[in-house]
């Protein structure tokens, strides 16, 4: 609600702090950050805790450019700070494209970004996108700077390639294994004879980038980030944009080989060949779980613990191919807005299982098991008692907690992800899904 | 203390004239800013990400039980709570099986709170986490953006003070207002200073004839010392120290990382406070001192067999305890030199660059002489008055020893370690990466679950540094398949050519 006073263990960076990663996910790319002096501290050590473990990378952590303004800075402006920041930044710092992005303080005193990133134009590849932490969270940033990028950076009037497509809508950091979700995504449409930009993997580059206005389509994995990126888009260079579910599970995945490949026309024949490898691929690994699954009893009730694309896309997956039953759905993003909020939850009305999970937007995580209480009750001593056992939950670094209070196995996948270590794994697709299903499988089987 | 009285405590670039950017020869460094400098205000013309006051102020009320850390500012601030997380589950899981991590939340200013003002959801934040968490204490950790919108954020406080059960404490920690990280330290004891330090209660006496109870008690207070922690200190750091002061016949309580936040004001009954860290504790000890008359030994960091003998001198020389205290020092280090003989070899003439707070790296690179090694560079995030002593002791040892004075900036550190190659890099969490990836194994220059403290720790860095120099190609490997962000020509260049160096009137 807007109407909250504070969130409780935030589940994500600010603006700023979606925005760097973003740019420092671009190979080739370097955020310079036009910002307080603990910034670039605050959201490395951020990411050191929540996002499966994952480094500095090529420039980023401590060693990202930033202008560190102080008292004086505020008080007179910061440009001149900025000026002298980029100037050695070109100096010192290879790069192919440079964005500068900006934090609470220089936002607020108004520096002009745009004129000093000007100022450079000739010299090298440069933006400025304001991100100020009080825009919003890691998922604001992220769209931010797409946005930047879409309006300033990626070329104009390029000739559309039928067979080309852009995806997003995966957040770096924001999703610990957004690398391996990207790559299945790409895989999944390479199935089905498309060429994929996806911005943030180390097979994709500042030239691809720059002329990904070439595509037919930018395919948006979510229903909640990237969407106001693809409106700028679509405005400054005419190319629609698909929003579809993240896809988790075959049932999913089949869905959003079908929605993609109408909208670009591919052949019917084409997507039902690639839905059809991809599922028996994936029926014929989890053919040799299904003795385990039967004869240990591997079902479970489940609450469900994310963001707006893992709750649902879990949820969904859990209910409709693994066969479990997912009582409770959490949405942890601060979204306020009710046709953002109904698109993402859409599914969970309509699962095949017939299923109905109870679906809440909670920001505070110790509220999650009052959720849980409310739904399920509470033994209270009764001898017989229809419990929530055997139970599961799936969910961040913060359900440990729940968990074991209400006995439960877990699965840390949504941020924070603090007992991973988080390479190149992913969730999405038909591969995606078996991974889940060996990390959810692997946890029940721990003591034996 | 003479700012006790005032709502927020000077930046230490004030009230010590620290210094944060510095190139240039060990004793250098000593003569410019050893008692520090208030007219210098070096600078660099190319920085990078660096540390601010909230963040090592956050890393202690991390740490301490049964309280709420309120963030108030926008929804990023806060987040390295995720990072300190691990030491304070590592500390409940003592206690519980199940625990809980650090509690906190964030007042999460909008665009909206940056016109209008973020007062009301304060207000509402401070009360929400008193009736949810029921908690001892609730810190209000203010930052930037509340600071430039112009929030009251004492107003609030003391508006809703007598309406909450907790005790409200009030950190200002606005990132953008200094440069040295350290002046966290001030702004978190200031804080608890002014509202957890209550006057004690007389002891309850037995009312015929109290004459022993009251002997007893003056006894235990002429034994007792408060023993001042730091957030990156691990239990058997604490398990050492104590240890050791133990051994002099004294009864230790630890403050005031993990310590109950009721529990505090008990370190004003003490006969001595006992630092580990002067930058860390100095701001704490005074007011002790100024406020309670308990004394104070603030002068070494307990880190290496020199330090750690120096820092029980200190303890013992206070309290009247020299001889008890020699007699323990020729045993411990007698034991540890015969402990330390086989690994030796190993270590002997090895080289290394360190980097991290002043005391600890000035400190560690005496340590590493004392076990045969070669110090090639100290990084130091900052200097001032309380890193003279290890400096000292340093430029003993090597008065042309390099200095770069910086808060991390790993962009002079990986041109000083591609000049150096040394054998071993020990550096800061966020920090040792950058020369992991030029093929040099890094030591963790602090850091849970090991000892680095007293003697003990001096044993557990000795076969810790063999275990890494023992195996490095992890490191070794991943240079040859990374690239470097750094143009050749900054790498050619004098590492220290961006440090902008005012001039210093009083020199």
């Amino acid at each position: 609600m807007s109407s909250r006073c504070s969130i409780e263990r935030p589940r994500g960076f600010c603006a700023l702090g979606g925005a760097s990663l973003a740019v420092g996910a671009i190979p080739g790319a370097v955020p310079i950050m036009h910002t307080a002096v603990g910034c670039g501290g605050s959201i490395y050590w951020t990411q050191l805790g929540a996002t499966g473990y994952l480094g500095a990378g090529y420039v980023g952590g401590m060693a990202v450019p930033s202008s560190n303004v102080c008292e004086k800075d505020v008080i007179f402006g910061g440009a001149e700070r900025l000026t002298e920041q980029v100037e050695h930044t070109l100096r010192i710092v290879k790069g192919e494209l440079y964005v500068i992005v900006t934090g609470c303080m220089t936002d607020i005193i108004g520096d002009d970004i745009d004129s000093v990133a000007r100022e450079f134009q000739d010299q090298a590849r440069i933006i400025a996108v304001e991100t100020g932490g009080f825009r919003g969270d890691g998922y604001v940033g992220y769209d931010l700077v797409l946005r930047g990028l879409f309006r300033d950076f990626v070329r104009h009037g390029e000739e559309t390639q039928g067979d080309l497509v852009n995806v997003w809508g995966i957040v770096p950091g924001q999703d610990a294994f957004w690398r391996g979700n990207l790559d299945r995504v790409r895989d999944l449409l390479e199935s089905l004879g498309l060429r994929v930009n996806t911005f943030f993997t180390a097979q994709d580059s500042v030239g691809s980038l720059e002329t990904s206005s070439a595509a037919a389509l930018n395919v948006v994995v979510s229903q909640s980030y990237g969407l106001e990126a693809a409106a700028v888009f679509e405005e400054e260079h005419g190319v629609p944009s698909l929003a579809t579910q993240f896809p988790i599970g075959p049932t999913a995945t089949a869905e959003f080989l079908r929605s993609v490949g109408a909208e670009l026309d591919v052949s019917p024949r084409t997507i039902e060949a690639a839905v059809a490898a991809g599922t028996d691929r994936y029926y014929r690994y989890v053919e040799r779980v299904a003795d385990g699954y039967n004869d240990l009893d591997f079902q479970r009730y489940a609450v469900v613990v994310g963001d707006a694309n893992y709750a649902p896309a879990l949820t969904r997956f859990l209910a409709d191919d693994l066969g479990w039953l997912p009582e409770l759905t959490v949405v942890t993003d601060p979204i306020d807005d009710e046709d953002i909020r109904r698109n993402v939850v859409a599914p969970l009305a309509t699962l095949e299982s017939g299923l109905t999970p109870h679906v809440v937007w909670e920001t505070n995580t110790t509220d999650v098991g009052r959720h849980l209480i409310e739904l399920k009750g509470a033994r209270n001593g009764d001898r017989y008692f229809d419990s929530f056992s055997p139970a599961f939950v799936v969910g961040s670094s913060h359900e440990r907690e729940l968990a074991r209070n209400i006995g439960a196995g877990h699965l840390t996948v949504a941020y924070p992800v603090a007992d991973r270590v988080v390479l190149d794994r992913g969730y999405a697709g038909f591969d995606g899904s078996l991974s889940l299903i060996e990390d959810l499988l692997s946890v029940l089987v721990k003591e034996r | 203390m003479t700012y006790i009285d005032d709502r927020q405590p000077p930046k230490r670039e004030d009230r010590l004239g620290t210094c944060t950017a510095f190139g240039g020869e060990l004793c250098g460094l000593k003569k410019r800013f050893g008692g520090g400098c208030s007219m210098v205000d070096n600078e660099r013309a190319f920085r990078q990400g660096s540390i601010c006051q909230m963040i090592p102020a956050i890393a202690i009320l991390a740490t301490l039980p049964d309280t709420v850390v309120i963030m108030h500012g926008a929804v990023g601030c806060g987040g390295s709570n995720h990072t300190y997380q691990a030491a304070t589950r590592s500390r409940q899981m003592l206690a519980t099986d199940n625990p809980r991590g650090v509690q906190w939340v964030s007042t999460a200013l909008g665009e909206t709170d940056v016109v209008n003002g973020g007062e009301q959801k304060l207000r509402g934040a401070i009360l929400d986490a008193d009736a949810r968490y029921r908690p001892a204490a609730i810190f209000v950790v203010s930052t930037c953006t509340p600071s430039v919108i112009g929030d009251d954020v004492d107003g609030v406080i003391d508006a809703v003070r007598d309406s909450v059960a907790a005790r409200i404490v009030p950190v200002h920690c606005e990132g953008f207002k200094t440069k040295v990280m350290a002046t966290a330290y001030d702004a978190v004891y200031h804080g608890v200073a002014r509202t957890l330090m209550d006057q004690l209660e007389e002891p309850e006496y037995s009312s015929i004839d109290s004459t022993l109870e009251r002997e007893a008690e003056r006894l235990r207070r002429s034994r007792l010392v408060n023993l001042l922690n730091v957030s990156s200190m691990g239990d058997d750091d604490e398990a050492e120290l104590s240890r050791l002061l133990r051994s002099l016949g004294l009864e230790v309580n630890i403050y005031p990382c993990f310590a109950q936040p009721e529990n505090i004001r008990y370190a004003a009954e003490a006969a001595l406070s006992v630092s580990t860290c002067p930058t860390h504790d100095d701001y704490f000890v005074s007011f002790l001192k100024d406020t309670f008359d308990v004394p104070y030994v603030l002068q070494h960091m307990p880190l290496g067999i020199a330090n750690t003998s120096d820092w029980v001198r200190g303890a013992a020389a206070a309290l009247g305890l020299e001889a008890i205290a020699e007699r323990l020092i020729e045993r411990e280090v007698a034991e540890l030199q015969t402990a330390l003989e086989p690994i030796r070899a190993k270590l002997a003439g090895k080289t290394a660059v360190v980097s991290a707070g002043e005391v600890r790296t000035l400190s560690f690179a005496t340590l590493l002489h004392e076990l045969g090694m070669r110090t090639l560079a100290v990084r130091p995030y900052h200097y001032d008055e309380f890193g003279a002593p290890a400096a000292e002791r340093l430029v003993e040892v090597d008065p042309s020893l390099t200095v770069n004075v910086a808060t991390m900036q790993p962009y002079e550190a990986v041109n000083i370690v591609e000049r150096t190659r040394p054998d071993i890099y020990i550096g800061h969490n966020a920090d040792s990466v950058w020369a992991a990836k030029l093929g040099v194994p890094c030591l963790p220059v602090y850091g849970g679950p090991n000892t680095y403290m007293g003697y003990q720790g001096v044993y557990d860095i000795a076969r810790r540094l063999a275990r890494k120099l023992a195996n490095p190609s992890f490191n070794r490997r991943l240079a040859e398949h990374v690239r470097s962000p750094y143009e050749r020509a900054w790498l050619d260049a004098d590492p220290f050519s961006l440090v902008v160096q005012e001039e210093c009137a009083d020199v």
